[in-house]
C-alpha cells in the first residue's frame, strides 16, 4: 500500500528525512514513531502529497504520490496532528463537505456521514459547532472525517494525544476495528497506544530509519533483556556469580531485608538469533547458584519494553554525539 | 529492496469532477461566511453608512435637488468607496492565512483537490459574497428611483452596468486579496496588505494623472487611464457606459492575481 525508496527531504540546509525506505503491506496497521523532529510529519506530508520529496521515491496503492497525485489523494485519507477543522461549522455540515469534496456520489453522503459519525462516536454531536466540542470530540470529527469516504489507507498523525485514558481506549478499538478493511499509518507519541495497536513498528530518528519490525523483532535486535533476581549471598560471592556473563552495564543491587539481595542487569543483546545465547547465560547463572546452593527467590530475564527500545534507539546516537 | 506494487486502481471513493469539487468549495466557502459573526458585523456597518448616505440623498433631493445626478450620486457615494477598498480585504483575509495558521490547509489539500481549485473555489466564495452585499444596495436603488418613490427615473441600463464596474472592481480587488492572505498566515498582516493595495489603486491614478503635464510621454497618460479605477467608474461605468478595455483589464489583473495565489500555493511543495 505504502512504497517509500530512498526518501530525502532538505529544508535549506537542513535535511529532515534522509535516505529512508519502509513499506507498508495491505491490511497492515503500522506504526510510525520517532522522537519530536524526527521526520515523521514530514514524511507524512510527503504521503499526501503536501510537500514534494527532495529525492526519492514515493507510491501510495502503486501510484507515485507526485505524477498521480489525485489519484493517491482520493484513496488516503489523513487526520493531521493538531486536527485543525473548521470552528465555525456544524459536525455534521463539515462532515457532508467533507464527503462531497472525497467524492462521495451525492446520493451517498448522508449515508456515509452517518456511518462515520457512528463508528467515530459523534452522532450525539452533529448539531454541535465543532469549535464548541470538546478536544475528545473533536480528534473523534477528525477520525469521522478519515472515515467518510471510506479509503484504503489512513493516515493518522497522533491520533490520541491529548485525551483521556477512557477516550484513547475508544479510538485505540476503533483503529484496531479498522483492520483488515483498511491500512493504517499510526504515529503516535504514546508507545503503549502503539504497542497495543501495531503489527509492525517503524522507528526513525534524525530523519533516518532505525527500526522496522514487530515489537519482538525489534526487541530481539535492539533490545537489551534486563536480568532481574533476588538471591540470598553477600556482596563477596555475587561477583562470581555473574562472572562471564554477557553484562551490559553495573549490576544495580538492593539489599532486601536481613541477607536478600535483588539484582538488576543489563545483557548484551544485539544480533539475531541470541536467544539461545541468552538462555545459556541463564543455565550457567542456575548451575552456579545451585552448586553454592544459595537460596533463590527469582530468577527473570526481563525482554525490553518499546519504552526502553525506543529510549534506546533514539538516545544512544545523542549520547555517543555528546 | 521489494519490488514495488503495481498499480490496482479500484478506488472505492470516486472522485467528484473538477467543477462539482469547484462548487463544493465555492459554496462552502459562501456558507462560511454566511454563519460567521464577524460578517454580520462587516455587513451591519456597511448598510448602516450607506443607509444614512442615502437618506441624505433623498432629503437633498426633497429639497430641491437634482433628480438628474441622483443616480450616480447614490452609485458613487463615499460609503461605495470605502466598501471598496475594506470589504475585499475584510473578506479575503482569512482565506488563505487563517487556514495556514490553523493548519486546515494540510487537511484540504490531502482531498483530490487541485492547487488551483481551491485558489478558484475561495475567490468564488468571496467575490459572490461580496456582491451578495451590494444586491440590496442595488435592489434599493430601483426600488426609490421608480414613480412611485423619487420618480427620477434611471435607466436599468445604468443601474446594471454601475454594478456591473462595482462587481468587476471587486473582482481584482478580491483576487489581490486572496493572494495577500496567500503570503502570510497572520490575517492583519493580509487585509492591511490589501488594503493599502486597494486604497493605492485608488489614489495614485488620479493623483499621477494630475502630474502628467511635466512628463512627456504619450505612454504614461495610458498607462494611467488603464489602472484609474475611479476614473472607469465616475466616467464609464456609473454612466452606463462599457469600454471592453475596461472590462478586459478587470478580468485580466483578476486572472492574473489568481495565477500568482496559485504558485505561492504550489511553492509549499518545494520549500
Amino acid at each position: 500500500m505504502i512504497e517509500v525508496q530512498d526518501l530525502i527531504k532538505d529544508y535549506g540546509s537542513f535535511r529532515a528525512v534522509d535516505r529512508l525506505s519502509f513499506s507498508v503491506a495491505e491490511g497492515e496497521i503500522v506504526g510510525f514513531l520517532g522522537p519530536n523532529g524526527a521526520g515523521k510529519t514530514t514524511t507524512i506530508r510527503i504521503l499526501t502529497g503536501f510537500h514534494a520529496a527532495s529525492s526519492g521515491q514515493v507510491h501510495v496503492a502503486g501510484l507515485d504520490v507526485l505524477s498521480n497525485s489525485l489519484d493517491v489523494r482520493s484513496s488516503l485519507a489523513y487526520l493531521p496532528e493538531n486536527v485543525p477543522l473548521y470552528p465555525d461549522l456544524r459536525v455534521q455540515e463539515y462532515l457532508r463537505y467533507r464527503a462531497a469534496m472525497k467524492g462521495v456520489p451525492r446520493r451517498k453522503v448522508r449515508s456515509s456521514v452517518d456511518e462515520a459519525m457512528e463508528k467515530a462516536g459523534v452522532t450525539e454531536m452533529r448539531r454541535k459547532l465543532i469549535g464548541a466540542v470538546s478536544r475528545g470530540y473533536r480528534q473523534r470529527v477528525g477520525l469521522a472525517d478519515a472515515l467518510v469516504s471510506d479509503p484504503p489507507l489512513l493516515i493518522l498523525d497522533e491520533p490520541t494525544s491529548g485525551l483521556d485514558p477512557n477516550q484513547r481506549a475508544k479510538i485505540r478499538d476503533l483503529i484496531r476495528a479498522l483492520q483488515w478493511q483498511h491500512t493504517v499509518l499510526f504515529s503516535s507519541h504514546i508507545l503503549s497506544d502503539v504497542e497495543d495497536v501495531c503489527d509492525r513498528i517503524v522507528l526513525i530518528h534524525r530523519g533516518r530509519k532505525r527500526a522496522d519490525g514487530s515489537l519482538e523483532e525489534i526487541a530481539r535486535l535492539h533490545g537489551d533483556p534486563e536480568l532481574q533476581m533476588e538471591v540470598r549471598t553477600d556482596a563477596y560471592t555475587l561477583p562470581s556469580l555473574l562472572e562471564g556473563l554477557p553484562l551490559k552495564d553495573e549490576p544495580i543491587l538492593k539489599q532486601l531485608g536481613s541477607s536478600w539481595i535483588d539484582v538488576r542487569v543489563h545483557l548484551h543483546g544485539g544480533e539475531d538469533g541470541e536467544d539461545r545465547f541468552h538462555d545459556q547465560a541463564l543455565d550457567l547463572l542456575d548451575r552456579r547458584i545451585k552448586e553454592r546452593q544459595l537460596p533463590l527467590r527469582r530468577l527473570h530475564l526481563h525482554a525490553p519494553g518499546l519504552e526502553e527500545l525506543f529510549a534506546s534507539l533514539t538516545l544512544e546516537e545523542e549520547a555517543v554525539q555528546a | 529492496m521489494t519490488e514495488l506494487a503495481r498499480p490496482s486502481i479500484d478506488f472505492p471513493s470516486g472522485r467528484a469532477s473538477a467543477l462539482s469539487r469547484l462548487w463544493i468549495l465555492t459554496r462552502k466557502e459562501l456558507w462560511s461566511f454566511l454563519v460567521n459573526p464577524t460578517s454580520w458585523l462587516i455587513l451591519f456597518f456597511f448598510y448602516l453608512y450607506r443607509g444614512i448616505e442615502t437618506y441624505n440623498l433623498v432629503l437633498a433631493l426633497r429639497d430641491g435637488g437634482d433628480a438628474d445626478v441622483f443616480g450616480m450620486q447614490y452609485l458613487a457615494g463615499s460609503s461605495t468607496y470605502w466598501a471598496v477598498v475594506l470589504l475585499p480585504s475584510l473578506l479575503t483575509m482569512k482565506a488563505f492565512a487563517e487556514e495556514k495558521r490553523t493548519g486546515s490547509l494540510e487537511l484540504l489539500m490531502s482531498s483530490p483537490i487541485q492547487d488551483h481549485e481551491v485558489v478558484i473555489g475561495k475567490y468564488l466564495g468571496s467575490l459572490l459574497f461580496f456582491a451578495l452585499l451590494w444586491l440590496p444596495t442595488m435592489l434599493l436603488l430601483l426600488v426609490l428611483q421608480s414613480p412611485l418613490f423619487l420618480d427620477v427615473q434611471l435607466s436599468l441600463t445604468q443601474v446594471s452596468v454601475g454594478y456591473l464596474g462595482l462587481f468587476l472592481l471587486g473582482s481584482l480587488l478580491v483576487s489581490v486579496g486572496i493572494f495577500t492572505s496567500s503570503l502570510t498566515d497572520n490575517q492583519l498582516l493580509a487585509s492591511l496588505a490589501s488594503m493599502l493595495a486597494a486604497y493605492a489603486l485608488m489614489v495614485f491614478p488620479p493623483q499621477l494623472a494630475g502630474d502628467q503635464t511635466t512628463v512627456d510621454s504619450s505612454l504614461l497618460p495610458m498607462v494611467i487611464e488603464q489602472i484609474s479605477v475611479i476614473q472607469h467608474l465616475g466616467s464609464w461605468f456609473f454612466r452606463g457606459l462599457i469600454d471592453t478595455g475596461h472590462v478586459f483589464f478587470y478580468v485580466s489583473t483578476s486572472l492574473l492575481f489568481l495565477f500568482l495565489t496559485t504558485r505561492v500555493v504550489e511553492s509549499r511543495k518545494w520549500r
